[in-house]
């Protein structure tokens, strides 16, 4: 946290709003890994939260219309805690209030959509949604205790 | 994501995943693995060089399970890193598509 108590913006990527573009994302987080010595698990967590939420709001959001921008900030805001907000200006839809779908079961049929929210669940330690004057605004916190430990 | 196959003995086909199941990665397997679950019987997915999973990627198993089911044949998965496999255990596709630890039982599993 910052001396005011508000995270400051370390790093931002902006997206248009095109599946193709989320391989972006990866490539962002590889740098932002190297540059803070995250663990290889932290980051692949990373890497399944924005992604999933990051086609939701692409699929959903903008029902799969190119031409819209996507932000995704960094910040770090405490020993080994990286903090992402995914920001955009589709129409306000809050995930975390979405049912959570059920795991897949053998005994119902093979469906695989509605894991997004599952995979935030299970992967991010912090999850936050803002509605915002231009759209909504997602942010989602990982603790690195592999890297944590390390560094006691 | 590169895929390969295996012939192995007793009529079941190794699919060795390589790389990452992300968006992309599920776009470049797609066709063949759902082509794979057309055409045999018991599919061992070798999942050992498999880095990363999404959502995009298990569509890639569990289509072609499915297909594979419908047409009485099985699909295992082998060897997920502790991340992989905490994506399927988190989706549940575990539940769905066997998984196993050891080539042994996983070749069991499809005799």
């Amino acid at each position: 946290m910052s001396l005011h108590g508000k995270p400051e913006t370390q790093d931002r990527l902006i997206l248009d709003s095109r599946l193709s573009e989320i391989v972006r994302v990866a490539e962002w987080v590889e740098v932002l890994a190297g540059r803070h010595c995250m663990s290889v698990n932290i980051q692949l967590s990373i890497n399944l939260c924005l992604e999933e939420t990051l086609a939701n709001v692409i699929r959903h959001g903008y029902a799969d219309e190119p031409g819209h921008s996507i932000t995704v900030g960094f910040d770090v805001t405490g020993p080994a805690f990286y903090l992402f907000t995914v920001e955009d200006h589709a129409p306000l839809f809050n995930p975390l209030e979405a049912p959570e779908k059920t795991a897949l079961h053998p005994d119902r049929d093979f469906r695989i959509g509605g894991q997004g929210i599952r995979f935030l669940r299970r992967f991010a330690d912090l999850l936050e949604y803002d509605a915002t004057p231009a759209g909504n605004r997602m942010r989602m916190g990982f603790r690195d205790a592999e890297t944590a430990a390390i560094a006691k | 994501m590169a895929i390969s196959l295996e012939e192995l003995t007793g009529g079941i086909t190794k699919v060795t995943l390589d790389g990452r199941l992300d968006i992309d990665g599920a776009l470049a397997v797609d066709n063949e693995m759902n082509a794979i679950a057309g055409s045999r019987k018991a599919v061992l997915v070798d999942l050992q060089a498999v880095s990363y999973l999404g959502s995009m990627g298990l569509r890639s198993l569990v289509a072609p399970a499915r297909m594979l089911k419908s047409r009485g044949g099985k699909m295992v998965l082998f060897g997920p890193n502790e991340f992989v496999d905490k994506v399927l255990k988190a989706s549940g596709i575990n539940t769905m598509i066997p998984v196993h630890y050891e080539m042994q039982s996983a070749l069991a599993a499809l005799e």
